[in-house]
């Protein structure tokens, strides 16, 4: 920690004042119009009513006042760079002069927008880690030129605290072999693994409760028989057999949800290279919005390999970086979206943390975490029992429901355990969401055990750690261990 | 791989942080029982269920004012030792917390108005985690409270250097 870092405060030891691009008078317009949607609805409401000249009147207004707006942005925001900060001035009624020391900038990530790369332009983001929540733009630059944005991230990057060795050219990066990237095949595999219940349930949810109202419901046979109208034979058997409609209507909603997952994938991973350099990994990806990420070695907390179980059948898995900053906001870096073992175990042995554990020194939690469980459902299930002959299907389903979860609980708890090599613990847990992480002990911030009335009952409790990082919905934790194993494992944590 | 002890000697709280929780318990618990009673008196006066409202509130306030913060004194608890804070507590949700003094960001000591009129300080221990990168020891006397905070500063100031 080296607080003591000397903040030059006087203007003569920062750079020229430097302005955005003008052309961010043109990238900076889809925000404004993103921005103004309130008004574009107000608009359209006031066309529907039929009073044009009010409409016309708002949208025109609205859009001088947005370039207007963007104009005396432009006009009023100067940065200026100097040996060990960057100073960005901003705002016309209220000015804000931010300085940000280089000592303090943990990731500069470049990202160009369709608009950006027609021009040679790029967005700059200076993470922080003060940045932690991603509420604030702590430091973007929105619109520069291309060189003018590596030559401001190389030079952050030689300038930043002594620790860290002078990052070699950025140039000369592109003939090295990348240390990991996926072709078009694999960003499609990936694709076809991130289709999403959430999508295929809400469109189920549309399609039921709005279907006729926009003439889409493939769960009923008019459509069906609408849309084969020039196939008699198939057109016969849908209106005989409601069933056929519902398993056809299924279908294209599974394939609607397959397909959002390959669109969405494609878009953000397309070219995906993460190349090793000399300070930590550089991550390069996207279709139309292109990112350009470095995540510093140093920085990483922890490791997560994440799989479900069609994914880890195809030997599949998605590695993360937790990293003191965030990935634009949306937590862990993801470093290998669907990558072979093999492949994961290279990326992580390039950060020289050792991945493979002794099989003898795994430890398995304990049974009571199935146990426990079952203790919830079993009082309400015998409830259920005793009132079958009321509740009817009902019952029967959630009878069914609880078995399954039983089962789930049960699967999950043989996937569950932890060990200590290396100098790290390794955690693996879970089935569906399957997650093996490792966290170095020198990483661990603090270490909770705690029990609850119910798993006190059970005689188990969660040791939780502390680290630092991540989006604190995923926390590391090892459940059900007794107090003892606990107590036990706590004190070979903190060596 | 030798564990270190980790510090067992569970210390309790100052005395009167009882009474600080207990203040706290009637400020939070006498606004809820005069509403109760308006209520009663507004609304269910006329009805078989008058008064009993304000009686359960009323137990449970008497149990929130009188029970708990014993209860709450009697399984709060720290430890400490050169290296590690430990803070024990809860029954229902039980916790058992250990910060390695030089993993500690920054350390606050804070004095509600409570803490003031009845003596005790409350330890703020921030760590770098994001869970449970809060970690707070109330009920402490404010030296005793201060002492700490030194012998973590210490600590945090021999890593750095």
């Amino acid at each position: 920690m080296s607080q003591a870092a000397s903040l030059p405060a006087s203007q003569e030891q920062l750079g020229p004042p430097e302005r955005l691009h003008p052309l961010y008078l043109l990238t900076g317009l889809g925000q404004s119009v993103r921005g103004a949607w309130g008004l574009m609805a107000g608009g359209a409401v006031l066309a529907a009513q039929g009073r044009w000249w009010l409409a016309i009147l708002l949208v025109a207004g609205s859009a001088v006042f947005s370039t207007v707006a963007l104009l005396v942005g432009w006009l009023k925001l100067e940065y200026r760079v100097g040996p060990h900060e960057i100073r960005i001035d901003s705002g016309w009624l209220s000015r804000t002069s931010r300085a940000i020391p280089f000592d303090r900038v943990t990731d500069v990530d470049l990202e160009q927008g369709p608009l950006h790369r027609l021009f040679g332009l790029a967005r700059v983001k200076l993470e922080t880690g003060g940045s932690a929540g991603g509420k604030a733009e702590e430091g973007v630059l929105h619109t520069i030129s291309l060189e003018r944005a590596e030559a401001l991230r190389e030079h952050i990057r030689s300038r930043r605290g002594k620790a860290d060795p002078v990052v070699a050219s950025v140039a000369t990066d592109d003939e090295v072999e990348p240390i990991f990237a996926m072709d078009l095949k694999r960003v499609l595999a990936a694709g076809v693994f991130n289709f999403s219940l959430a999508v295929i349930a809400g469109l189920f949810g549309i399609t039921q409760t709005m279907g006729d109202a926009i003439g889409f419901d493939p769960f009923e046979r008019s459509f069906w028989v609408g849309l084969l109208t020039q196939s008699a034979p198939l057109r016969d058997t849908i209106i005989e057999h409601q069933i056929i409609a519902a398993a056809a209507g299924t279908l294209i909603l599974l394939l609607l949800g397959i397909g959002t997952g390959v669109v969405r994938t494609l878009l953000r991973e397309y070219g995906f290279r993460l190349d090793r350099t000399a300070a930590g990994f550089r991550r390069r990806r996207g279709l139309l919005t292109l990112t350009d990420v470095s995540i510093p070695a140093k920085r990483v907390q922890a490791t997560i390999l994440a799989s479900g179980p069609v994914r880890r059948r195809f030997g599949w898995w998605e590695l993360r970086l937790q990293s003191l900053a965030q990935d634009g906001g949306k937590g862990d870096h993801v470093v290998a979206p669907l990558a072979h073992e093999d492949e994961a175990d290279a990326i992580l042995g390039s950060l020289h943390w050792k991945s493979g554990v002794n099989p003898a020194s795994w430890r398995p939690v304990s049974r009571a975490f199935v146990t426990s469980f079952v203790g919830i459902l079993v009082p309400a299930a015998l409830a259920t029992i005793a009132t079958l002959p009321f509740l009817g299907p009902v019952g029967l389903a959630w009878l069914a429901g609880a078995a399954l979860a039983i089962a789930a609980r049960w699967i999950d708890w043989k996937h569950t355990r932890f060990a200590l090599e290396h100098g790290g613990l390794f955690i693996e847990t879970g089935w569906w969401r399957h997650r093996r992480s490792m966290i170095p002990l020198i990483k661990i911030q603090s270490i909770d055990i705690s029990e609850s009335w119910w798993s006190r009952i059970f005689g188990i409790c969660t040791l939780r750690l502390g680290v630092a990082g991540g989006t604190g919905f995923s926390d590391h934790h090892v459940p059900a261990l007794s107090r003892a194993e606990a107590q036990i494992l706590r004190a070979e944590l903190l060596t | 791989m030798t564990a270190f002890a980790i510090p067992a000697d569970i210390q309790p709280v100052e005395p009167s942080y009882r009474n600080a929780l207990r203040a706290r318990a009637a400020v939070f618990w006498v606004p809820i029982f005069i509403g109760s009673l308006i209520l009663d008196r507004a609304l269910l006066a006329a009805t078989p269920f008058a008064g009993l409202i304000p009686t359960l509130v009323g137990a449970l306030a008497l149990s929130g004012m009188i029970l708990a913060p014993d209860r709450i004194y009697r399984r709060l608890g720290y430890a400490i030792d050169g290296r590690l804070l430990r803070t024990v507590r809860g029954w229902l949700f039980h916790t058992d917390t250990i910060v390695p003094f030089v993993r500690v960001q920054h350390i606050d000591v804070m004095r509600g108005p409570f803490d003031k009129l009845f003596g005790t300080a409350t330890l703020v221990v921030h760590t770098a985690g994001t869970h449970n990168s809060v970690v707070t020891l109330p009920g402490l006397s404010p030296e005793r409270a201060a002492e700490i905070r030194d012998a973590i500063r210490s600590e945090i100031r021999a890593d750095v250097d």
